[in-house]
């Protein structure tokens, strides 16, 4: 096996972490929304640019707007978590929390930014917790995007070999819904490998 | 004594069977995949326990739930999962299982399970 492959093994326990990650998640969102969101199967893959740029394509409708929220992490593991949400999504969010009906763009941005924090936070915080280790998080930063640009950012573009992490958050009574991605990329995809490696020895112990 | 793992992801299987076979060693499993083939392995089998997770393809431990307790309602049905929201456990509680676990299941969780139903 090549050092960056994975094998169903791999695949299958980053799934599972993933899912227990989220699930931490959806319930502290849910706190803050004081309502019940559903929980989608993460989708794992290793992939290249253009396995990327498919997947977006295939998942998100290119025909609106979205806010992106990138967050960079780094440790034993790092890569950068990153936050989709449609223009309504972000609108209602921010209508929801703020508890008025046309909420300024800022007061949106803020609640985009608070909840991308949350998410992040307790995703990968999870996860690394679940693999041993802990990594530190950057500043995040969020910008209005097309939906024709969004595998246009200069960030994405600069990831060749990529393990997608995706899934989605839907809290379908307020009308707020998210896509999730997890990218990380060359030596932090081995160190990655060997992390869940250390968790296989344990399982099978 | 008879029980169901049912779980997508085989590690999480494996990782609960492991913890059970600290207590109950000799304990018959059935593993199944997704709801569906749950459902089909506790019409044939009867387990006494059934650990279920809830987020799984094909069909979920809703579902399965569901199901299994129209086919037994005194089914013993662990539901074994990530979602911790306080709404998913007052549902799951609802359509009649026993308890709900948060994920992933370890040692200390898995006796006090075994001594609400089993011991």
């Amino acid at each position: 096996m090549q050092a960056s492959e994975f094998s169903d093994d791999h695949l299958d326990i980053l799934k599972e972490l993933m899912n227990i990650a989220m699930g931490n998640a959806t319930a502290s969102i849910a706190d803050l929304l004081q309502a019940f969101g559903t929980m989608h199967i993460p989708y794992i893959s290793v992939s290249d640019l253009n396995g990327l740029k498919s997947f977006i394509e295939e998942t998100i409708p290119n025909d609106r707007q979205y806010y992106v929220t990138k967050q960079l992490f780094g440790g034993m593991f790092g890569g950068e978590f990153i936050f989709v949400m449609t223009d309504e999504s972000a609108v209602n969010l921010g209508n929801y929390l703020y508890d008025i009906s046309k909420p300024e763009r800022a007061d949106i941005l803020d609640a985009v930014v608070e909840l991308t924090n949350i998410l992040s936070a307790t995703i990968v915080s999870r996860l690394t917790e679940e693999l041993n280790t802990k990594v530190q998080f950057f500043v995040p930063s969020t910008e209005l995007v097309e939906g024709n640009n969004l595998i246009g950012l200069a960030e994405i573009l600069d990831y060749h070999k990529i393990i997608i992490v995706s899934t989605q958050m839907v809290f379908q009574t307020q009308n707020i819904s998210g896509y999730i991605f997890i990218l990380t990329k060359g030596e932090m995809i081995e160190r990655l490998r060997h992390l869940i490696d250390q968790k296989l020895e344990e399982l099978y112990a | 004594m008879k029980v169901l793992v049912v779980d997508d992801s085989k590690l999480a299987r494996l990782s609960l069977i492991k913890t059970l076979k600290e207590y109950e060693p000799s304990a018959e499993i059935f593993e199944a995949e997704n709801g569906a083939i749950g459902v089909e392995f506790f019409k044939a089998e009867h387990p006494r326990v059934v650990f279920l997770d809830l987020t799984m393809p094909v069909m979920d431990g809703y579902e399965a739930l569901k199901l299994m307790i129209e086919i037994d309602p005194k089914a013993q049905v662990v539901v074994v999962s990530a979602d911790i929201q306080t709404q998913a456990q007052a549902r799951v509680l609802s359509l009649g299982a026993k308890l709900m676990v948060p994920k992933p299941i370890n040692s200390e969780k898995m006796l006090a399970v075994l001594q609400q139903l089993v011991f």
